[in-house]
């Protein structure tokens, strides 16, 4: 199996171990996992954008009083059960997102002429950048899109081939060794093995 | 030549139309009856509109109330009599269950029906 | 010219590469909230529905939404759901739009129709994977957001299809 088929499979099979999650603090520990494993393999972590989404999503959650009350602005009442209820679906979009891009890493290929159609599009992708930064002038900008448009040409196009190398045993383990962790972290969620925090 | 027609501005119309009416959901909003519950561990409250269940501990036990369809009523308590279990379900703002020997004390908050001042002045 | 059905498939991924390029461009502008979108990778569907037939359309926006999910890396997490309900939402409307109304329509129109077809399609969603009931509060300003955009874009898609040179060479 390529590496990339083994990514999909190791990420498709963990997926159901995040999205099922019951356990607050379960979630949290999952989270950063697949932060920490996307992140080994180069892809970029942003700490802003996710806690901009972990608080907009808890705030949204405060709308419907659950649970204790902590305190109240005004007659506004700030629940512990909303804000963690909150919080663990801003978690569990964050696993996803990052699971996500860890599966991508080894640039996986869609099969048939669909994925030979996400290639050529890809290739023109690179093809409108470049010829786009050669453009000085790009105002006005239609006249720039145009003439970027029409030094595209159709017939020119090509698609690169990529193979993606087969999997070593260390990249089988390591995988398999992901998903175990995961659902591991699910279980010990399940019965309430890590303590329930709400 | 003006390139805007008949159909932009009856959709630009309706988009307006939906956008005011998208307002309304800021009156929906407030004001819904809550279940408040007070117990050793302090204050919780609950959208009366949303079904759950919620269990406290007290000087006997635990007690353990359920949210469903609009109603609350305390399903599960470790005290002797069983008071509040037999007291049923309740609905309206104003009423209110009592756990004595487990010291919990369920009753419903809030106005829907009568939209009283207080609700739309917030 | 040779058999039409290669350059066709060609020219479809073409106007889907577009869309990839003008969301990179999309995200790079910084925006005062995170869920906040101008929605420029819509462009290309709206100026394509005077090139494309109805099935090459449908294949130019799952082309749009899955090469934006491998590219931003989301194509596994239910952020592509977003995308993918936003897209369905507003082609299904457009083209249905376009297609009845024809003349009495233009191209204005059709973006904010979409634009709001695509909106209530992600709060839907939103109010079931992430907000919960303060999607509604959402709502208004999620909807004002896309009627200013869309409006903007259905200008330029307008004025696009007037101007451009490339634009008469393919129609």
């Amino acid at each position: 199996m390529s590496i990339a088929n083994v990514r999909l499979l190791a990420g498709l099979l963990a997926l159901p171990s995040i999205l099922f999650q019951r356990n607050f603090l379960a979630v949290i520990i999952q989270c950063l996992y697949v932060i920490v494993v996307a992140v080994s393999y180069s892809r970029r972590f942003k700490l802003l954008p996710n806690l901009i989404l972990l608080f907009s999503v808890s705030l949204a959650h405060l709308l419907q009083p659950n649970g204790l009350l902590l305190f109240s602005i005004g007659k506004f009442p700030i629940t512990l059960g909303a804000l963690t209820l909150g919080a663990h679906k801003a978690f569990t979009l964050i696993s996803l997102l990052y699971l996500s891009h860890y599966m991508v890493t080894a640039r996986p290929k869609f099969p048939g002429l669909l994925g030979q159609l996400i290639s050529l599009q890809f290739y023109f992708f690179e093809q409108i950048r470049e010829v786009w930064q050669s453009i000085k002038v790009k105002r006005p900008l239609i006249g720039a899109i145009d003439e970027m448009l029409l030094k595209i040409s159709l017939e020119s196009a090509k698609v690169a081939e990529h193979s993606s190398p087969r999997a070593s045993p260390k990249e089988l383990l390591f995988n398999a060794f992901h998903v175990v962790a995961l659902w591991t972290l699910f279980f010990l969620g399940y019965y309430s093995i890590l303590p329930i925090l709400n | 030549m003006t390139p805007i027609r008949v159909g932009d501005i009856i959709i630009f119309l309706l988009a307006v139309a939906l956008i005011i009416g998208s307002f309304s959901f800021y009156s929906t909003i407030s004001g819904k009856p809550e279940v408040r519950v007070k117990s050793g561990a302090g204050e919780s409250i609950y959208d009366l509109s949303v079904d759950t269940q919620a269990t406290f501990k007290g000087p006997v036990g635990e007690t353990t109330i359920e949210i469903r369809g609009g109603q609350v009523h305390v399903s599960e308590s470790d005290c002797r009599n069983k008071v509040c279990i037999s007291a049923g379900w309740i609905s309206s703002p104003g009423e209110w269950i009592i756990c004595l020997p487990n010291n919990v004390f369920v009753r419903i908050e809030g106005s829907l029906e009568e939209g009283s001042p207080d609700d739309t002045s917030f | 010219m040779t058999p039409r059905s290669k350059p066709r498939i060609e020219f479809v991924a073409l106007l889907a590469a577009c869309a990839l390029f003008l969301s990179t461009i999309e995200y790079l502008i910084p925006k005062p909230l995170p869920f906040m979108r101008l929605g420029l990778a819509n462009l290309p569907l709206i100026i394509a529905l005077g090139l494309l037939s109805w099935k090459e359309y449908l294949l130019l926006a799952l082309l749009k939404v899955l090469g934006q999910a491998l590219i931003s890396g989301t194509i596994f997490s239910y952020i592509f759901l977003f995308s993918l309900a936003g897209t369905t939402a507003s082609i299904l409307i457009m083209l249905l739009l376009y297609n009845v109304l024809k003349k009495r329509v233009s191209l204005i129109g059709i973006s904010i129709a979409g634009a709001m077809a695509s909106n209530i399609a992600q709060l839907l969603l939103s109010r079931y994977l992430l907000f919960g009931e303060a999607a509604k509060l959402v709502a208004p300003p999620f909807l004002i957001v896309g009627l200013v955009t869309s409006i903007i874009l259905g200008v330029f898609a307008q004025q696009f299809i007037a101007k451009s040179r490339w634009y008469k060479g393919v129609q």
